[in-house]
């Protein structure tokens, strides 16, 4: 009995490191966290208003003389992935590559990882990696966007790949995250529907000095500002899954304490029994 | 005057959304102005000073760097890389980077990638010391 009870208490005190950890953890998350979505509340308007306006260009678009207009010179994906640098954090990574893997089902696919999960689990599937240098999503400035955007538009431009397409993680609510895929490049792939199936195009644009130059020009800026709002978003995201991944570990682990509480009490209860016992039966036997 | 409506975003923050008289920014190509009632437009910003005038004749500086900018259906949607005002605009900051800039290309030994990044630098510094 008393070796159960040591080993008991040993468990407790284990759980207790662990449960000193998760809250600590969840603390850390919870206000970082507040950080994280004031950016991303601030960014949102601007990414939503140029995705909005990109896909207004793209479906009234009739001029097809700039590359990124035009249809996809090539079967081969290009993905962005942004996911956590990080785990404990739920299913927030699990998720984001489930719902890549379904995406990417059968295509010829090259990915841009940002995040080191994100990193590693491509490293381990073998699906070749555009570059490694973003790694560390969290040191991600409005910077790096650029430096992206201007690669990934030079391979677009190169014909290494003919789609585009960003995978992040939409943040809904606190408790709600979501993995969502935007189509980036080219415009057309914004459109979703068939341009076949488009009736007659009533807005004509007007492009200065000419929508080949105007698209050279915003493109690269259009993929920074997505890249940046997609890194925003999941950003906070993956703080909120991890608050709330941490905070039920917490919980579970108060359970767990309890538990053990309990039954450490009730072996040392039957310890001193069966010594009282033990006294009282050699007492008689004298 | 006719008004349209107007809304000015960059990456940290939606910062004008209302109706206005004018909007006159710096394209790739040069000085533009629109009006209430464009046909739809699209072009590319470059950098400079930019101002929008307000329903009741007041002028508001800032300045713009890089974007682009849209006219859709009688809206106007400016999403810039950097949007200031000229009331957020630091100035001792500029003139700071603009001395810098100038310091760095002055010496010599700079690498052409280090002359494009201190030159768009200083181009920036100068921009934001133009707005008043």
């Amino acid at each position: 009995m008393a070796a159960n009870m040591k080993a008991v208490k040993l468990r407790i005190k284990s759980v207790q490191n662990t449960m000193q950890i998760t809250r600590a953890m969840e603390l850390v998350a919870s206000s970082k966290l507040r950080k994280a979505k004031e950016r991303a509340d601030n960014c949102r308007p601007y990414f939503e208003e140029l995705y909005r306006t990109l896909d207004t260009i793209a479906s009234g678009n009739t001029d097809f003389s700039s590359v990124y207009a035009r249809e996809a010179a090539s079967e081969r994906w290009c993905y962005v992935v942004v996911a956590g640098d990080r785990g404990l954090a739920g299913g927030y990574n699990a998720n984001l590559f489930k719902r890549l893997e379904a995406e990417a089902q059968g295509k010829d696919y090259t990915v841009l990882p940002l995040g080191k999960k994100s990193v590693e689990y491509f490293k381990r599937r073998g699906v070749p990696i555009l570059t490694e240098s973003f790694a560390e999503v969290a040191k991600v400035k409005v910077g790096d966007c650029f430096e992206m955007a201007r690669m990934l538009c030079k391979e677009f431009r190169e014909g290494n790949f003919g789609h585009i397409s960003l995978c992040y993680t939409q943040f809904h609510n606190m408790l709600s995250q979501a993995p969502d895929f935007i189509p980036a490049l080219p415009l057309m792939d914004l459109t979703w529907d068939d341009p076949k199936d488009r009736g007659p195009v009533r807005d004509l644009i007007l492009y200065e000095p000419d929508s080949a130059e105007v698209f050279d020009a915003i493109v690269p800026e259009y993929l920074a500002g997505l890249i940046y709002g997609a890194v925003c978003e999941s950003e906070v995201s993956e703080l909120a899954a991890r608050r709330t991944a941490m905070e039920a570990a917490t919980n579970n682990a108060e359970e767990m304490i309890e538990k053990l509480n309990l039954h450490y009490n009730r072996a040392r209860q039957a310890s001193i029994t069966q010594e009282i016992t033990e006294i009282v039966a050699g007492a008689e036997g004298v | 005057m006719n008004t349209f409506k107007l809304q000015i975003g960059t990456p940290d923050g939606l910062l004008f959304s209302g109706d206005v008289e004018r909007v006159v920014c710096r394209s790739i190509t040069g000085d533009l102005a629109i009006l209430a009632g464009h046909a739809n437009f699209c072009t590319a910003l470059g950098m400079g000073e930019a101002h929008v005038v307000l329903p009741d004749g007041t002028r508001r500086n800032a300045a713009c760097i890089g974007g682009m900018l849209s006219v859709m259906n009688g809206e106007c949607h400016l999403l810039a890389t950097t949007w200031e005002w000229q009331e957020d605009i630091d100035r001792a900051r500029a003139e700071e980077a603009k001395a810098r800039a100038e310091a760095k290309l002055n010496e010599t030994g700079v690498s052409e990638k280090e002359y494009q990044i201190f030159r768009a630098k200083l181009q920036r510094a100068l921009v934001r010391l133009g707005v008043h």
